[in-house]
């Protein structure tokens, strides 16, 4: 994914940093999309006081998922509404293939040292990881040791899935097709597993409502991320999180800046805080229960991962591959999962 | 100075629509006439792919009796409410009318949410029907489109009841004496005078209710699951997942084109049954 020339050079310009006399301080706001929901309650209550407190700057936050900060950055074409965007793999390839970033200056991020080898790079910042794998409801159903046993009983007639609108959702379909055959680029043992079994199934529903359908008892086993299990299971709801026995898949969650940003600087500003330790150690508690990429943060002990090294091991994906033929999967999982 | 003619009056409202309306509708029948998703060759390509698929044509056909049977719901559901309502006192009215709004203060969001919990597999529902030994096996009401009707009619039940209140609230009641006076059974009198003459404002929620149910998107995505496709479902991948936007336009043209074609339907027969009584 990242190059070992373009590590280098990151490495370097980092080294170099050190040296850069602190950039003055330049008061005003800086627009940031965020996801609505989880990332919207937790930067409003932890990055905004912190980036208030340490630069004077406001931050605004504009919830919007992924593919709508993308979407409406193309529609504004070259004026976008908000200055930095927080992107999931698959929409963040998209906005780079249209232009959509402006490139990232690594004297600017003063965090990046503190983050592991290739989550700075020319196009953005990464400041969440993300590991996916399966819940389940422990009081219903025994643990599943892998993504095979979805397809049996008792947890076939228990699952709740979701189809290739959502990152989360179109990596762990693509490590069900593995396990039946099928590879990044081949989802199509994954469908025909799915039709075999789709009358027992108890769910297959739009990503948002998967947490309020699992609470509901509707499903007792999906896949999910480490954060939706947390965070359900801070509202007393039993769920348990389980590595599949082909590994837990993770992804990043990145920062980048918007070309034609208002606010560069005030953008750098925001990038920095949020890869900072103390901001990524607010985000890890709960509600919030974020997963930390900053070296200095303690990993949070109910993850399947004792350190962040661990998680060089866990299944990753080159969505430059997957993004073209998503459109045709989705059209796909339409026709065959439709009643 | 000379007298305002009444178009002039109606000027800026028809700029104002012009401008926010008809423009972005124009530009949507543009962009659904390009082949490619980066918006560079035009051509009929997308409309060709979209009704040279016979799976559109299924959906088509699910979103439409999607609103059929919501409307149909309705009108089992409403129209003795209505009619509860117009034999009411002036207070019971009152209360009437706030319980019927109610639904309306509520987002949609937390309407269709709330029924995740009510027909939901532990659900008040199935729970009911367990515990009065009616059933042994949760049924299985979410993610199917008994379910989504269900929940729809309560969503949209204000839309239907509203306008059927307003216009039945108008009618003369010595009509209805008159009717029985001269022979005629409550049925014959509900029938012959009460439901010819509430016409518009039933035609009027029938409109309503087809129309918002068929664009119901977080309700059928989220009561009715994925598996149940309907046009708004598709628009919204194609917009917002695939970015496909010429494509997104020629669903969302279809979809605009059927229900227009259905609520045109529906008035020109409410216009045919509001001349029976005066015929």
């Amino acid at each position: 994914m990242f190059s070992r020339r373009r590590l280098l050079a990151g490495a370097t310009a980092l080294g170099g940093a050190a040296f850069l006399p602190s950039i003055a301080h330049a008061k005003g706001s800086v627009a940031a999309a965020i996801y609505p929901g989880t990332w919207e309650e937790a930067f409003r209550a932890i990055v905004a006081p912190a980036l208030k407190k340490k630069d004077s700057v406001d931050l605004e936050l504009q919830p919007l998922f992924a593919v709508d900060q993308v979407a409406k950055a193309k529609a504004a074409r070259g004026a976008p509404p908000f200055d930095a965007f927080v992107l999931d793999p698959g929409p963040r390839i998209t906005a780079i293939q249209d232009g959509l970033f402006d490139k990232i200056d690594m004297k600017k991020i003063t965090n990046a040292s503190k983050l592991p080898a290739g989550l700075v790079d020319e196009w953005g910042v990464g400041v969440n990881a993300q590991v996916v794998g399966i819940a389940y409801n422990p009081k219903k159903v025994p643990a599943p040791k892998g993504w095979k046993d979805l397809f049996v009983e008792p947890w076939v007639s228990r699952l709740g899935l979701t189809g290739f609108q959502t990152t989360f959702g179109t990596v762990s379909l693509i490590e069900i097709a593995k396990v039946f055959g099928g590879s990044e680029t081949n989802i199509e043992p994954a469908l025909v597993e799915l039709k075999k079994v789709l009358p027992k199934i108890a769910a297959v529903g739009q990503p948002a409502a998967m947490p309020s359908l699992f609470q509901q008892g509707q499903c007792d086993v999906m896949y999910t991320n480490t954060q939706t299990v947390a965070t359900l299971k801070g509202r007393g709801v039993d769920i348990e999180f389980v590595k599949p026995e082909t590994g837990a898949i993770t992804f990043l969650t990145t920062l980048h800046i918007a070309k034609g940003a208002a606010d560069v600087e005030n953008a750098y500003k925001y990038i920095d805080i949020v890869a900072g330790k103390d901001v990524q150690e607010a985000l890890t508690k709960p509600p919030y229960n974020f997963i930390p990429v900053n070296k200095d943060v303690p990993v949070p002990s109910y993850l399947p991962m004792k350190s962040l090294d661990e998680m060089s091991s866990f299944v990753r994906h080159d969505w430059a591959k997957i993004n073209p033929l998503r459109a045709g999967w989705i059209e796909k999982f339409n026709k065959e999962m439709a009643k | 100075m000379r007298k305002l003619a009444e178009w002039q009056l109606a000027l800026p409202l028809a700029l104002a629509f012009a401008s926010i309306f008809l423009a972005p509708l124009l530009m949507l029948v543009g962009v659904s006439f390009f082949n490619d998703d980066k918006i560079s060759q035009p051509g009929f390509g997308q409309w060709a792919k979209f009704l040279g698929d016979p799976f559109s044509y299924k959906v088509i056909a699910d979103t439409m009796l999607l609103g059929l049977k919501t409307v149909c719901a309705t009108i089992v559901i409403g129209y003795p409410l209505a009619l509860i309502y117009l034999d009411a006192s002036p207070r019971l009215q009152k209360v009437l009318i706030f319980i019927i709004v109610m639904p309306l203060l509520l987002s949609v969001v937390v309407r269709t949410f709330a029924w995740i919990v009510v027909l939901g597999r532990e659900g008040v529902v199935n729970t009911l029907l367990m515990q009065l030994g009616i059933i042994s096996e949760p049924l299985r009401l979410l993610q199917t489109e008994l379910g989504l009707v269900i929940s729809l009619t309560q969503i949209e039940m204000p839309l239907m009841l509203l306008p059927l209140i307003s216009v039945m609230s108008r009618l003369d009641p010595n009509l209805r004496d008159a009717s029985s006076a001269l022979g005629a059974s409550r049925w014959r009198t509900l029938f012959k005078v009460i439901v010819p003459l509430s016409m518009p404002g039933l035609v009027a929620g029938c409109l309503l209710v087809f129309a918002s149910s068929t664009t119901a998107f977080i309700s059928q995505t989220v009561i009715g699951g994925v598996r149940l496709i309907y046009l708004p479902l598709l628009i919204w991948q194609q917009s917002l997942v695939v970015f496909n936007w010429p494509f997104a336009a020629v669903v969302s043209l279809t979809l605009l084109v059927s229900v227009l074609t259905v609520v045109s339907a529906l008035s020109y027969l409410g216009r045919r049954s509001g001349g029976y009584v005066h015929g």
